[in-house]
């Protein structure tokens, strides 16, 4: 009789470890995103490139939207968006000052100016912002794509 | 007195849902965030200056022209396609059997991209790819790793960044982004 009622035992599996296991999930997740911005103006989907490198320090990352804009009242025409508000070409090297500001004089010229741009706009616009980037010594240029699985 | 001390009720605060409140937050951060992107195609601008005029000699030169269109001029030849372009750069770069089309030495050698004002910002990209993927291919098979496995040398361990530096001497990645014409 005794032996049996030894036996009942049932196993358990404790959950007292969840919350600690779900908290570095939580951590995790903090550490490695980033808040998305409200940069829903224009409609971006990034072309696919598989010779990808990956930038070290993010800091020097200043990004700028190139796409078609989601509200029909903005036009048809491709638009330039540096996160919040539509930029015209020729407020681009303001912008590129301001940027520079932020960052430390040590990296100065090492800024890197990310263009996420939509793959169906055409190079005339590219091109023309490559320009201003070459007139204000921007010369550091990442052209954003999806990696190809 | 010893009877008083029995009722004394320990507090305790139930952990239970606090697997729910981390789940909650957990979720709110997958929602609301996006990881870091910051991958793509790096290129260095040349810089303001007015143009000199550098004389290079036509087989050092391989060029990729396209037009609005969206047809490519490789080298003289109407394609509709880049198949097989990152094995022509790779053997023009490297040029093993010393042809005369291809370029002299592979520090000479410029591969020249020039798009049409009107060509779709996607197939300059992927133009600039399979150039970027035929260098790192190149880079990899001088240190007897694949392209990836350079691509993803971390330059912050000694031992890798000397097997990069290995594979990236006397091979510049010399890739010239022409502007779009401009419209006359």
């Amino acid at each position: 009789m005794k032996l049996r009622k030894t036996s009942k035992s049932v196993a358990e599996i404790s959950t007292a470890s969840m919350p600690d296991i779900v908290f570095l999930l939580l951590f995790f997740f903090m550490v490695s995103a980033t808040i998305k911005r409200e940069d829903n103006q224009l409609d971006v989907s990034v072309p696919q490139a598989h010779a990808v490198t990956q930038v070290n320090k993010k800091f020097l990352v200043k990004e700028l939207h190139i796409g078609y804009p989601t509200d029909l009242n903005q036009g048809s025409t491709p638009k330039i968006l540096n996160g919040k508000q539509i930029l015209q070409l020729s407020n681009i090297s303001q912008w590129i000052q301001e940027q520079r500001s932020t960052l430390d004089e040590v990296y100065h010229d090492q800024m890197i100016i990310m263009l996420k741009a939509d793959k169906n706009v055409d190079m005339g616009i590219i091109g023309d912002i490559q320009t201003e980037l070459r007139k204000n010594n921007a010369r550091k240029v990442m052209f954003r794509t999806l990696d190809e699985i | 007195m010893l009877k008083f001390k029995k009722p004394k009720l320990e507090p305790k605060v139930s952990a239970g849902s606090m697997a729910d409140i981390a789940f909650l937050l957990l979720i709110f951060f997958l929602v609301a965030t996006n990881l870091l992107q910051d991958k793509g195609l790096i290129m260095q601008l040349p810089p303001e200056a007015p143009p000199t005029i550098t004389k290079i000699k036509e087989r050092n030169l391989y060029t990729i022209q396209i037009n609005s269109k969206n047809q490519f001029l490789i080298e003289g030849k109407i394609r509709e396609n880049l198949n097989n372009v990152t094995q022509e750069i790779k053997e023009f770069v490297l040029n093993p059997q010393h042809q005369s089309s291809l370029s002299e030495t592979p520090q000479k050698a410029i591969i020249s991209v020039k798009a049409n004002r009107g060509t779709k910002y996607k197939h300059f990209v992927e133009t600039l790819d399979q150039i970027k993927q035929a260098y790192y291919e190149m880079y990899g098979e001088k240190v007897n790793l694949s392209a990836d496995e350079f691509r993803k040398l971390n330059r912050k361990d000694p031992h890798q960044d000397h097997l990069y530096l290995l594979a990236r001497q006397n091979l510049p990645m010399n890739i010239s982004i022409a502007e779009p014409d401009k419209i006359k």
